[in-house]
């Protein structure tokens, strides 16, 4: 899988597993700072990869922490705009305005699904 | 070697996941020195703080964050590409989203818009991006499908290069006004239609110039000139009053006791024809306004009726005692005159002439009785001789009451005459009824009863009731003079009066 021979943990087989699993249910939040460009471009960014990529089986949420800035606690946000995932588990972050789709998909496991779509793995 | 390949692959999850959060960390720091990020976040004692990492500008971002968000009307962002950058929190309750839902979703999951026209959508797209704003109003069809009424302004935002990147909407709930601006305006045309359709005249004036402020078409028909004459004017500048101090009597007293009425309004309309009105004024409000309602109702038809009526009740009473007086005369004289054993019938036939002149007055409204509808009516139980052994003659002439009723009787006895003693006594005698109008040597009206073929008359020694009605009577009925002669071949009876006396209208048919 990762293409040096090394033969894939169950952990990773797992989030293969889940990447193609159509039911699969992914739980996102998205920390911008108002309407700043690249927290606007960050909300654009993801929602468009979750529509194309997680149709039907995504929840979003977008946090503006300029307007409650107690909401950044817990989560160990260190700047913003930040993605998290929370499921399917592990946790990851993404920092930025999500314009990388690439790797953006590839944090969400998505890669294969990304193949699926678009031979090239082009957006 | 089972524990020794889990333990191996433990480690191995480990250390990838070690690796992930290096490259999270790493990826993180590229980021801020990238310029990625338009804020850190600093855990503090009193919780995170946040630190713009955009200078004055993201300042001022913030700023008018927080002014929009106090904004009451809804305020919605979007970017090119139709998806929502920012709402505050009036658009929030406005449309039922929450920020963190709707942020990045197409603006038409937020709503759909629904115009007056189709082609409304892309004229207010044209307008806005051709002129930067639109203002206007349309339907916000919400997810839960409710409709609302919105008024709502648009404008293009732009780059700092001065290209289009996105818009930004001001949106306002006017679902009420709507709904109240609908009820008035149905209750204005309802109200309107039955203040133009009334069968009154109706006129609004001001109590404070006393001019007329609206006109309903049966007054601009009643005074004979368009509402746009009417508006601006005093009742006495259009003629319904003929005193300027009237009027503004009118306007003391309404203020005083709020109603005034005039039961009967004389007025001339300008054809010259005069008119009674029945007019009633009220004072209302409107909204705190004052203003003076009049109702006006041409009674004209119904006093002529009013009038008529009262001389008809007049004319039947004088018209009861003169035919009880004839009765009761016909009574006495036929009594007197009459064989004991026949007086029953001969009673009985002299009221039934009567009563026969009287059915034709009645159905004319007393305005007369034609000659031949006459001659019908008291030949009656000779109508199978009409025509044959009875020949009537004349041009239309229109009896007048008296006239007929005085001409009807004497041909009454003339036919129960004949039909005893004279022409139609036998199987061949004939009777001709002939009138005529005579203009020479003055206006006169003459009526005869000419029998031929039956048994030769005789003047009776003695003067009888019947002869009475022929002469006496029939004269003082139509101050005429009446003649009586006998011949071989039965009676001839002739009445002639002067036109006036006799008919009803000197004018007569060709």
């Amino acid at each position: 899988m990762k293409g040096d021979g090394t033969p894939p943990t169950l952990a990773q087989a797992m989030r293969v597993a889940a990447a193609t699993d159509a039911a699969t249910r992914y739980v996102l939040r998205l920390y911008v700072t108002g309407s700043t460009p690249h927290s606007i471009r960050a909300i654009s960014n993801i929602r468009k990869i979750c529509e194309k990529y997680l149709e039907g089986r995504y929840d979003l949420e977008v946090v503006d922490i300029s307007q409650h800035p107690s909401l950044a606690a817990g989560e160990q946000i260190i700047a913003a705009p930040t993605l998290i995932k929370k499921l399917p588990l592990p946790l990851r972050r993404f920092i930025g305005d999500m314009s990388q789709t690439d790797r953006i998909l590839l944090g969400l496991d998505l890669r294969e699904a990304a193949a699926t779509a678009s031979p090239t793995g082009e957006e | 070697m089972l524990a020794k390949s889990s333990s191996f692959s433990a480690l191995h999850e480990e250390n990838a996941e070690l690796r992930a959060r290096l490259d999270e960390a790493n990826e993180m720091l590229g980021a801020i020195r990238g310029g990625e990020v338009d804020a850190l976040v600093v855990q503090s004692a009193d919780g995170p703080k946040i630190y713009a990492l955009q200078g004055q500008d993201a300042e001022n971002n913030r700023f008018r964050g927080e002014m929009l968000a106090q904004v009451s009307d809804a305020v919605i962002a979007a970017d090119s590409e139709e998806r929502v950058i920012y709402l505050n929190l009036a658009a929030e309750r406005l449309y039922g989203f929450d920020a963190s839902e709707a942020l990045g979703r197409p603006l038409s999951e937020i709503y759909q818009s629904r115009w007056p026209q189709p082609e409304d959508r892309a004229v207010a797209k044209t307008i806005l991006y051709k002129c930067g704003e639109w203002r206007g109003e349309c339907i916000h069809i919400l997810r839960d499908g409710r409709e609302m009424n919105v008024e709502a302004g648009a404008t293009v935002l732009r780059d700092t290069t001065g290209l289009s990147a996105g818009t930004l909407s001001v949106v306002r709930d006017v679902t009420e006004r709507k709904r109240h601006e609908d009820e008035v305006l149905v209750s204005e045309v309802r109200y309107r239609r039955l203040f133009e359709t009334a069968r009154d005249g109706i006129l609004i004036l001001d109590p404070v110039t006393g001019k007329i402020i609206d006109a309903n078409p049966v007054v601009t028909q009643m005074l004979g000139c368009p509402d746009t004459r009417l508006v601006g004017k005093t009742l006495f500048e259009v003629g319904l009053l003929n005193d300027e101090g009237v009027g503004h009597d009118m306007v003391a007293e309404l203020k005083r006791a709020n109603q005034i009425r005039f039961e009967t309004l004389p007025f001339e309309s300008p054809s010259g024809r005069r008119h009674d009105v029945e007019f009633v004024a009220n004072l209302y409000s409107e909204n705190d306004r004052p203003v003076i309602q009049c109702n006006i109702r041409d009674i004209t038809e119904r006093r002529r009726s009013e009038e008529h009526v009262k001389l008809l009740m007049a004319e039947v009473n004088h018209r009861a005692k003169n035919m009880l007086a004839v009765v009761q005369a016909v009574a006495y004289q036929t009594a007197k005159f009459g064989d004991p054993a026949t007086l029953a019938d001969r009673l009985s036939g002299r009221i039934g002439a009567l009563a026969a002149g009287q059915d034709l007055l009645v159905k004319s409204q007393w305005q007369g009785v034609e000659v031949a509808d006459l001659i019908t009516a008291q030949l009656a139980h000779f109508k199978d001789l009409m025509g044959a052994r009875v020949l009537a003659d004349g041009p239309p002439a229109l009896l007048t009451a008296e006239a007929a009723q005085g001409i009807g009787m004497a041909l009454h006895e003339l036919a129960t005459n004949a039909a005893k003693y004279g022409a139609l006594s036998n199987s061949e005698g004939r009777v001709r009824i002939v009138w005529q109008i005579i203009d020479d040597p003055k206006p006169t009206f003459s009526i005869s009863w000419l029998e031929e073929g039956g048994p030769r008359a005789e003047a009776s020694g003695r003067r009888g009731f019947g002869q009475i009605v022929m002469g006496r009577m029939a004269e003082a009925a139509v101050q005429g003079v009446a003649r009586i002669t006998y011949g071989a071949g039965g009676l001839a009876w002739t009445l002639t009066a002067p036109l006036d006396d006799a008919l009803a209208s000197a004018k007569v048919g060709p």
